[in-house]
């Protein structure tokens, strides 16, 4: 009954059709008003700069002349990058064992530290809350200068260090070592994962860690082949994430070298090094270029991780259907 | 119209196109609007904008003399920005990039070619022609240095030469001698390992990474870092320039590489004399009386080792104008006023170096308060008299990237990770791309 006081339009098909033409019409327009915000952000600061900057990059564009008086030089860029450009390779290097040393690693801890909160206990959401609070002050620069002032010569650390007779090193001036600190400086952010992690763990039904413990399964065991099968979509999940994240790694790096990337180019990371390329030596056609090549690598990267997840993440769900 | 339009096509559509030709417009529109704004500020007045780096003395005293500019020139205001050192150049590119590059900016010879090349700079010929930019009162050498092309891209707005600045007071309290105006190369830095053994403070930053160190290195065998759009030296100058500092560094005359390290970073707060991690640090002249905030130290001022004639008088910064500017010829007028007016001159007195007009220099001189802006002045005028005849042009595009370049290889020298030979060809090649060379 009420369904047809709200829809008179069977009774008069003729009549109504400019009615209904019309309100769907303000339906749609109160759509994009609603969109527009996201819509104009997508196209004025993501999609028009992006296909500007794909332009860039066979161009020998400099910021200090007008768009319109860049030459095309083809191809140019991406030849100089991938056979002339020593510290291009240099930076991919850098950047290559950042993010291979750092992920895992974060990933590991998050994974640990998850695990130890899994627990009922008086006080524990302020236990979750004091591990997440590192990844709360992010990719902040004031955290990067409070590292960076912690592994000096005469730095936090190097004084805990002497308290056992230790004699430090000038972590972040050494090259050897500056960038060791950069990846702890991201391992220790790993709350974010780990609050995920959190939430898979407390997915995991309870009946299969009873039915192991009859079986008398050991923890270990418990742990191999429940937990990690039942959490590998989530940690599918937050490898991709944190991968990304990995390759991107900026202001920690940034403010340890001034924006230099050293000592002796140890901390060049990709996006500091297309970052000098474009804003220090001023070519940014080339930084342009750079930029291209390390999109479409972290996508093929990340559609490498989509293929291999098909071998080892369950979804439980799939299994029982 | 629309009639028609609906006739055609589902009303949907064309209410979707509208919304995203509406969508496309606006901030067409708004990026319009904002444009016309600055045109009509002009109703009351004219409005530059103006930009520096700098610490805040610099600051001051600029304020000053631009205030001084609108008493004598109602209507014209000033919309003035300035920041430290780093930073700087980023945010003049990302502005120029913009079309919105200040209508009067600071720049020195790390850059000056680079947007002059570009055509950022407004041609100041015609102006000194003309006289409307007064040039008579500078001295030759110094205003060449502004001209790229053969076009003055730039006003000096100081004058100032390679200084070596040493802590006094660490040597008087240790008994050691001071070092001297045209000690060779060699006798420094035997006098450097001295003062670290004597005083357990390292006598000397290592020089190797810093470029105007080695441009009077090379000054001083007939060599130079350019020559034109081409390196002026070879291998076989860089190894023996590397070789002396390895030998110094072996000696105990300088730092620990990541002392060396700090001291590379081109802030003058963090020179190793003001840190007091070191008993001297290369500088410019003029960077004396700044360098003199951080430390309690008294400081002294000598050339740098070896014949002084290899040093030359450089501009330590100049003003340029924007080329896209809408008060081009006001513009050019307050770069005037800054460089010759006696009473400007007085204001900024050799924050930036000594004053670019030599009769304002020399009454500038006369009055100057500041003890370490007397000290600094009276050893300039010395070394003023020792100069060669001849002064390097400015710097080619790239000179910002060989400079770098050179930081990297000394360091990787300087850590040990590679010999002076090697480091001297992996400069060579580096530099040579970085200014197009062949």
């Amino acid at each position: 009954m009420t369904a047809s006081t709200l829809t008179p339009a069977p009774v008069a098909p003729a009549a109504p059709q400019p009615g209904r033409r019309a309100r769907r019409r303000r339906e749609n327009l109160a759509g994009y008003v609603f969109l527009s915000p996201w819509l104009l952000g997508l196209l004025g600061i993501t999609a028009v700069p992006m296909l500007i900057s794909l332009y860039l990059s066979f161009t020998d564009y400099s910021p200090l002349i007008p768009l319109t008086e860049a030459n095309w030089i083809g191809l140019d860029n991406y030849r100089r990058m991938f056979t002339a450009d020593q510290s291009y390779w240099h930076a991919v290097q850098v950047t290559v064992t950042f993010a291979v040393v750092a992920v895992p690693l974060k990933l590991a801890c998050a994974l640990a530290v998850a695990l130890l909160l899994n627990r009922t206990m008086r006080g524990i959401s302020v236990f979750r809350g004091l591990f997440y609070l590192p990844s709360l002050l992010g990719g902040s620069v004031a955290l990067a200068i409070v590292w960076v002032s912690m592994f000096n010569r005469d730095g936090a650390f190097n004084s805990f260090l002497a308290l056992f007779g230790i004699e430090g090193l000038p972590w972040v001036n050494d090259p050897d070592w500056a960038l060791s600190t950069l990846i702890l400086l991201a391992v220790w952010q790993f709350g974010a994962p780990m609050v995920i992690f959190l939430a898979g763990l407390k997915q995991v039904p309870s009946e299969l860690y009873e039915a192991a413990s009859v079986d008398g399964a050991s923890p270990w065991r418990k742990f191999v082949h429940i937990t990690l099968p039942m959490l590998s979509p989530v940690i599918f999940f937050n490898l991709v994430l944190e991968t990304i994240n990995g390759f991107q790694g900026f202001t920690a790096a940034f403010v340890l070298s001034n924006g230099t990337g050293g000592p002796v180019d140890s901390t060049l990371m990709y996006t500091l090094n297309l970052w000098i390329a474009g804003f220090v030596d001023l070519n940014m056609g080339y930084a342009s270029a750079m930029a291209w090549v390390f999109l479409i690598v972290i996508g093929a990267i990340t559609v490498l991780l989509f293929n291999t997840g098909r071998f080892w993440v369950h979804y439980s769900d799939n299994e029982e259907r | 119209m629309e009639p028609i339009t609906q006739a055609v096509t589902p009303a949907q559509s064309t209410t979707r196109r509208r919304l995203l030709a509406a969508a496309l417009t606006v901030p067409l529109l708004l990026g319009a609007a904002a444009c016309g704004g600055d045109d009509e500020g002009g109703s009351g007045g004219t409005e530059l904008s103006i930009y520096w780096w700098g610490a805040e003395k610099r600051a001051e005293l600029t304020d000053q003399a631009l205030k001084l500019y609108s008493d004598k020139h109602p209507g014209v205001t000033f919309k003035k920005t300035w920041q430290g050192n780093q930073g700087y150049f980023d945010k003049l590119a990302t502005l120029t990039a913009g079309g919105n590059a200040p209508d009067i900016f600071q720049i020195d010879d790390n850059y000056i070619s680079e947007y002059a090349g570009r055509g950022v700079t407004l041609d100041l010929t015609p102006y000194a022609e003309s006289g409307k930019l007064d040039v008579t009162k500078f001295p030759e050498s110094l205003l060449k240095y502004g001209e790229v092309e053969g076009k003055l891209a730039g006003v000096a707005l100081g004058e100032n030469t390679q200084g070596l600045v040493y802590d006094k007071t660490l040597l008087t309290k240790n008994n050691l001698p001071e070092p001297k105006t045209g000690m060779s190369w060699e006798e420094f830095v035997d006098w450097a390992a001295e003062v670290t053994k004597k005083s357990k403070l390292p006598g000397t930053q290592d020089a190797s990474a810093v470029y105007q160190a080695l441009w009077v290195f090379l000054r001083q065998s007939g060599k130079e870092l350019y020559n034109g759009k081409q390196l002026g030296f070879d291998e076989a100058d860089i190894t023996k320039w590397f070789a002396l500092w390895k030998g110094a560094r072996d000696k105990g005359a300088t730092p620990t590489p990541d002392v060396i390290h700090e001291g590379n970073a081109s802030d003058v707060s963090k020179q190793l004399v003001a840190t007091g991690k070191a008993g001297t640090s290369w500088v410019w002249a003029n960077q004396m009386p700044e360098l003199k905030k951080s430390t309690e130290n008294e400081l002294g001022l000598i050339a740098y080792p070896g014949d002084p004639s290899a040093q030359w008088a450089r501009a330590s910064m100049y003003m340029s104008a924007f080329r896209g500017s809408k008060h081009k010829d006001v513009a050019v007028d307050v770069i005037n006023f800054l460089a010759n007016d006696p009473e400007a001159g007085k204001i900024l007195g050799t924050d930036r170096g000594l004053p670019p007009n030599l009769d304002v220099r020399k009454q500038v001189a006369a009055t100057v308060e500041d003890p370490n802006m007397k000290q600094t002045i009276a050893v300039m005028d010395e070394l003023g008299k020792k100069y060669g005849p001849t002064a390097p042009t400015v710097p080619p595009q790239g000179h910002s990237k060989v400079r770098s370049e050179l930081i990297r290889v000394a360091e990787e020298v300087i850590y040990g990770r590679q010999t002076p030979e090697q480091g001297a060809a992996a400069f060579v090649t580096a530099a040579k791309a970085a200014i197009g060379a062949s």
